[in-house]
């Protein structure tokens, strides 16, 4: 079903802004945080100002509606991504949920010679932590490279690393490239040779349903303020089986069930994980989030922000001097268009875009090992959302050619 | 710390020609002119670990040093011409000044000509991380 874009961008009052210089915003950076709907903001302002509390921790009203609204979160998310709450460990972001299995689970399940396998694609989020529990611990690390042409993963090469392997660490869709990767043979591939599944679900969950229950990795890890929560917070699922094997990541307040001079027991579940203060208002906020995006069905969104896509690449190659890294036209993947311009360097094309309201990102995009498999210092990206609209893409198009015209 | 009437007389007509620009993309055109005039480039050959300017999105490298007559010189080079053009007109500031007349120098000068995107330092482009470098090079040739 087409989605009303007037509706939904009515929503985001971020999206009326105009910059200093007078241009009217368009906001083309959603592979990096997207905007927040106006429930999510009041559900967050209503927190605070009418029922700001600790949770777990006290017999009072407002402690306790804090504390139902942190659990309600707890559920209505684990609902959105097919599973069941007592699987959601409250994270701040895809970040700590990857390092929480580094933390909490590797350092109890795996040893020296233990191998993990990683990919060319995967942020330095799913690199620098077993980079560092290799050091450690002398786990092996294997990377799995990409086709440079087709800017896929080299599945062969997976099959072949992937003998022998603890654990596999794979990004569901490339933050740089958009690409989707294949998870579901992934996931059969790895189980078959006995090794465990990391998915760094941070650009896909905004993009696809993802169902952890039905697609059986053992661990996935998810941002929130990518799509439509706030920033702060974000969640580790992983299987229940799999957590009764983790260890406490941090320890302190909340994690406990007693504590005495002599030492400390701890509580089952995901409260071992979740020390401190919760990230109470963030929850709420994301809880928000994904009921507000429970009135769609992401296969529309998809379709929507592969419309945009689709189109603009397609335009962008027209370009003199434009590279597209990746397959924007692919239907599978997230939107996002990384390119580069062959006499325009990155960075100045980026402020070039930004004198004409238009934010899009520029850098390595947390993903060096990437860019040297592409030989690029750093790329260029644009990303749509379920609010872009196919106008802003063709003012894009427009603004894009005359910089290049300017200045090539 | 300079203040506007007392920039380097060489940086004076820079300004003025900065002031003279119609808009932000004047100005950027007019930066990249200034890139290809280079008093004192820095081959990229010459680019290394030691003399990059840690904390810029584009690779930018600046080598400082003193001529026979004890006068500072800077050079540069960066593969964002924004950030070289920003270079250019800082070398062709700071070159033949007195180490400790550019130690003093104030970096004001690139909001002054309407750069002011480039003085914020979230955007990460390195200006001040570079204007930065060279005054403690400065400092320590003093």
């Amino acid at each position: 079903m087409a989605l009303d874009l007037d509706k939904i961008r009515s929503e985001f009052p971020i999206l009326e802004r105009k910059l200093p210089n007078g241009k009217q915003l368009v906001y083309f950076d959603n592979a990096a945080t997207s905007q927040k709907p106006k429930c999510v903001i009041s559900a967050m302002s209503n927190y605070y100002e009418q029922y700001n509390s600790n949770a777990h921790r006290a017999n009072h009203t407002l402690a306790d509606e804090a504390t139902t609204a942190l659990e309600m979160a707890r559920k209505n998310i684990a609902n959105f991504f097919g599973t069941n709450p007592d699987q959601l460990i409250y994270t701040s972001g895809a970040t700590e949920a990857i390092n929480l299995v580094a933390f909490s689970w590797a350092r109890q399940n795996l040893s020296k010679d233990d191998i993990v396998v990683l990919t060319e694609m995967e942020h330095h989020a799913d690199i620098v932590p077993w980079q560092q529990l290799s050091k450690e611990i002398g786990i092996e690390v294997r990377y799995v490279p990409i086709d440079t042409e087709t800017f896929s993963l080299d599945m062969d090469a997976f099959s072949v690393a992937v003998s022998g392997a603890s654990l596999v660490c794979v990004v569901h869709t490339s933050n740089v490239l958009g690409v989707r990767n294949p998870i579901e043979e992934i996931i059969q591939l790895s189980h078959s040779s006995g090794a465990k599944v990391l998915l760094d679900c941070a650009q896909g969950a905004p993009h696809e349903k993802i169902s952890f229950d039905v697609m059986d990795a053992d661990f996935v890890a998810i941002s929130a303020h990518k799509m439509a929560g706030p920033t702060g917070i974000g969640c580790l699922l992983v299987k229940k089986s799999i957590m009764e094997k983790m260890a406490p990541f941090m320890t302190g307040g909340s994690m406990i069930r007693t504590v005495t001079t002599e030492g400390s027991t701890f509580q089952e579940g995901h409260a071992m994980f979740e020390t401190g203060t919760p990230r109470i208002a963030e929850a709420i906020g994301w809880g928000a989030a994904v009921e507000w995006l429970d009135k769609f069905e992401m296969t529309d969104i998809h379709s929507h922000v592969q419309e945009l896509a689709s189109w603009t690449a397609g335009e962008m190659r027209k370009i003199p001097g434009i590279r597209i890294y990746g397959n924007p036209e692919d239907r599978e993947g997230s939107g996002a268009v990384s390119f580069l311009h062959d006499s325009i360097q990155s960075l100045d094309l980026a402020l070039f875009l930004d004198e004409g309201g238009f934010a899009v990102r520029t850098g390595h995009h947390c993903a060096q090992p990437l860019m040297d498999a592409l030989n690029v210092p750093s790329t260029n990206r644009i990303s749509f959302w379920i609010y872009n609209t196919m106008d802003e893409a063709k003012m894009f198009i427009e603004y894009l050619n005359y910089v290049v015209e300017r200045f090539s | 710390m300079t203040s506007e009437n007392d920039w380097p007389d060489s940086l004076i007509p820079i300004i003025e020609e900065f002031k003279d620009c119609f808009d932000s993309m004047d100005r950027y055109e007019l930066l990249f002119d200034y890139a290809k005039k280079h008093p004192t480039p820095l081959p990229p050959s010459k680019w290394t670990e030691s003399n990059q300017i840690v904390g810029c999105q584009s690779r930018a490298h600046v080598e400082c040093n003193l001529d026979e007559d004890g006068n500072f010189i800077m050079k540069g080079g960066a593969d964002a011409q924004i950030v070289q053009g920003l270079m250019a007109i800082t070398a062709i500031a700071v070159n033949g000044l007195s180490p400790t007349r550019v130690s003093q120098l104030s970096p004001e000068y690139a909001n002054v000509m309407g750069i002011q995107s480039s003085l914020t330092p979230s955007r990460a482009n390195g200006f001040l991380n570079m204007f930065k470098r060279i005054q403690e090079e400065a400092t320590k040739l003093s």
